[in-house]
């Protein structure tokens, strides 16, 4: 009895050796998989890196209408352009003018100083500035309304306080604060692009180039026939867990290294914000790549062409990630989305990578994700198994 | 003869059907549904509040009452309200510092902090703009307080206390409405992702299925007649997807458009059958299916974001900033800008236009090779 268990176990590993080895060899040979597993995750995050490298806009270009130009209207635009957002690119006589600059995308923003303008500081009116942005780009629109803003605080205080002659410095500044404020950004400090979207991109490539790969892989053995190759394993027609273990501990070992690579590397190559714990990342990927991979294999029952993969994938990975909670706020996803957000892998992964390593936070801190992940590696498996059993049967008789 | 054949092959798969038509569908109900309020509200907000007074409460109630924010908690302690940022149940934190009324009232000029997680950019953003407005304002509001006390007007006291104030516009999204900004790229950009990758597919199915011979021996070896042929059953159902995009968009959703619906569907057409171009063109460079599938895949995704509307081309590295031009969503994003937001004439967009029309030539460039692969349907390495 015991004797006969042990064989079991024996030949359960050695089949699961047989198997890893085989998926080894399948991912090898075929370049499409090659690609998504080796040079997509090598190449992808370095151009992804190029295109967000400045991290915030800066020097946004701007012109002036100063239909006013009194020592007033010049000290705030000069001010403005000394700021590190706003750079003015020319003075114009009229708005036609600054109209055309606009059009021929010289400039993506308008100040017009009005005639009263220095008249109404001086008579303890109400003085307006007009600001036009193009909205095509919400930075640029962010920079000029963000410096314009401070611009004007800073200007209104040194106004007023030259308006009270007869107190002291620190009179005068309580008095046109009251109430003092500080900001602080946290995490992500200079507010970039980088270091906001390629933590949730990286994980997401991770998800997306396993599924699509795991699917096309299961494709070609649909395609050629060639699930005879585990005949091995049918012979004991006990085969299901040793196929899912033997494929998952290969595509788990590829990934882990991918991952060290794309987690690790990447975010120290453009110096994004990097607190976490290297032993809790490892803790949390883990469990993120198996729920992958069984989240694939399930997948793959839809897949029955390896080339399908693509047309059905593709276009959903922009879905996801706006399902994950990084670019559109979760608290703003309606419940629906939601729900179905919790089906995917990405969204617990995404979230939980970006909580560990740009907010510092530990496992205990993300038991939500976690147990998510968990969750699903559990369901996954089983609908996992469930398809292979239901192959192989298919393909026994 | 070839359309009629393409059009029973379309009908007979129902992969086709679905992601043709029933994908774009999707994500038009999935942008909609997920930015129907424009901009993300209520977005949570923990208030760590030492003061327990009557101001400190006022701003709190203000703090809420700001349609993007909503302050879930009010917590004792400082560390209490980072944890619950780490676990990312909020957004943002308003600190209110011990004695603050007590100061106020004293003239010690008290000093409130937020703080906001910008590891979520949007969110942060906004928040940062309603608890900045908040702080500014609270120090106008107890300005304003002491000078109506000594008898002036609430205008007057206005006045002295924003001598300069700032009038936005932003033209073309008044409402500054992220969706707006988002789904009118974003879902076109999606359609030239289903356009490629199955366009892609359709073509190398043909030689995959081993029927590439028997098309072009209907096409009289052709090859113009068998790229016509085959893809214009395609470019039908996609230039109706396309105007459904914009006629929900522009039509239903009310969106901004200011030169007029026919200009931006003018504008999709051509950017339609710049992407269906651009697809035969991939295909006959790489025959192999699977690896012009990857390939496209790849330089879909990264239209996204290289064409520059949620980052601007303009700030990214020059080498990129070259290659935008190679990628149609860029010019479409360009034309919409202009067309839809700004409302400008032709001739100062003319570049993108000829650049769209420029990727309907690449078929004619890639005709003799993919003749060659028809020919030869070689499908496996």
């Amino acid at each position: 009895m015991i004797n006969r268990f042990f064989k079991q176990i024996r030949e359960g590993f050695s089949d699961l050796l047989i198997v890893w080895y085989d998926e080894f060899r399948n991912v090898l040979s075929d370049a499409a998989v090659l690609l998504l597993f080796f040079v997509a995750p090598l190449f992808y995050p370095i151009v992804y890196g190029l295109i967000y490298n400045q991290e915030v806009a800066k020097e946004a270009k701007l012109v002036v209408v100063d239909d006013c130009n009194s020592p007033e209207s010049r000290e705030f635009r000069r001010l403005c352009d000394a700021s590190r957002d706003i750079q003015v690119v020319a003075i114009c006589a009229d708005m036609e003018e600054a109209k055309e600059l606009l059009r021929q995308k010289e400039a993506f923003g308008i100040m017009r100083f009005p005639k009263d303008f220095s008249k109404n500081i001086a008579h303890k009116e109400k003085a307006t500035i007009q600001l036009y942005s193009d909205m095509s780009s919400l930075l640029y629109y962010k920079c000029f309304l963000l410096t314009a803003t401070e611009v004007s605080l800073e200007m209104n205080k040194d106004i007023q306080i030259a308006r009270m002659s007869n107190a002291t410095n620190r009179e005068a500044e309580v008095e046109t604060t009251p109430l003092a404020y500080e900001e602080v950004a946290m995490y992500n400090t200079q507010s970039g692009f980088d270091s906001f979207l390629l933590p949730a991109f990286l994980m997401l490539l991770i998800q997306q180039t396993l599924v699509i790969g795991i699917c096309v892989l299961a494709g070609s053995t649909y395609d050629q026939k060639k699930f005879h190759r585990m005949m091995p394993i049918f012979r004991h027609k006990r085969g299901t867990f040793r196929i899912v273990f033997g494929k998952t501990l290969c595509y788990v070992m590829i990934y882990l290294i991918m991952s060290f690579y794309l987690l690790w590397i990447v975010p120290m190559i453009f110096s994004l914000p990097q607190i976490g714990n290297p032993i809790e990342i490892v803790g949390f990927i883990l469990p993120y790549i198996i729920a992958c991979t069984f989240f694939g294999m399930t997948l793959s029952i839809l897949i029955k062409e390896k080339e399908t993969a693509y047309v059905a994938l593709v276009f959903l990975s922009i879905i996801f990630l706006f399902i994950s909670g990084i670019s559109w706020p979760g608290s703003a996803i309606p419940d629906f989305w939601r729900y179905v957000s919790y089906l995917l892998p990405s969204t617990f992964g995404v979230q939980g990578f970006v909580k560990i390593n740009t907010m510092g936070a530990s496992i205990p801190d993300i038991s939500f994700e976690y147990r998510g992940l968990l969750i699903q590696i559990v369901i996954y498996f089983i609908t996992a198994c469930l398809i292979y059993r239901h192959r192989i049967n298919k393909e026994c008789v | 003869m070839i359309m009629i054949r393409e059009w029973r092959l379309l009908t007979s798969r129902k992969l086709y059907i679905s992601v043709m038509i029933g994908a774009p569908i999707l994500c038009i109900v999935f942008f909609l549904t997920l930015m129907q309020d424009g901009l993300p509200n209520e977005m949570p907000v923990a208030v760590v509040d030492m003061d327990m007074s009557n101001i400190s409460r006022r701003l709190t109630r203000q703090l809420d009452a700001f349609k993007q924010t909503e302050v879930v908690t009010k917590c004792t302690s400082f560390s209490e309200a980072r944890k619950l940022m780490q676990e990312g149940k909020v957004y943002g934190i308003y600190y209110i510092p011990e004695g603050l009324e007590h100061d106020i009232l004293s003239f010690r000029q008290p000093k409130v902090s937020f703080y906001t997680n910008n590891s979520y950019i949007v969110a942060g953003s906004l928040l940062f703009r309603d608890m900045k407005t908040l702080s500014v304002l609270g120090s106008a509001y107890v300005g304003k307080e002491m000078r109506t006390a000594k008898g002036q007007t609430e205008e007057q006291a206005m006045a002295e206390l924003q001598p300069i104030a700032i009038e936005s516009h932003s033209i073309g999204n008044p409402w500054v409405n992220y969706a707006i900004y988002l789904c009118n790229v974003i879902l076109p950009g999606l359609l030239c992702v289903i356009i490629i990758i199955t366009t892609v597919y359709a073509l190398g199915s043909e030689v995959k299925q081993k029927r590439s011979r028997n098309l072009l021996r209907i096409a009289k070896d052709d090859m113009f007649t068998v790229i016509v042929g085959k893809l214009l059953p395609h470019t039908l159902i996609y230039l109706l997807m396309i105007t459904l995009i914009e006629v929900t968009l522009y039509g239903y959703m009310q969106f901004p458009c200011k030169n007029g619906l026919c200009s931006m569907l003018v504008v999709s057409y051509l950017f339609v059958l710049a992407c269906e171009s651009l697809a035969v063109f991939f295909y006959s460079l790489i025959p192999i299916m699977r690896i012009s599938l990857s390939i496209s895949a790849f330089f879909c995704m990264l239209s996204f974001s290289i064409s520059g509307f949620t980052f601007p081309v303009s700030e990214m590295h020059p080498i990129i900033q070259t290659w935008a031009t190679v990628f149609p969503l860029r010019h479409f994003f360009l034309l919409y800008v202009d067309n839809a937001l700004n409302g400008i004439s032709f001739c100062y967009s003319w570049t993108s236009y000829l650049a769209l029309t420029l990727f309907l030539f690449l078929p004619i460039l890639s005709s003799k090779r993919l003749h060659t692969v028809y020919k030869y349907d070689v499908y496996d390495i």
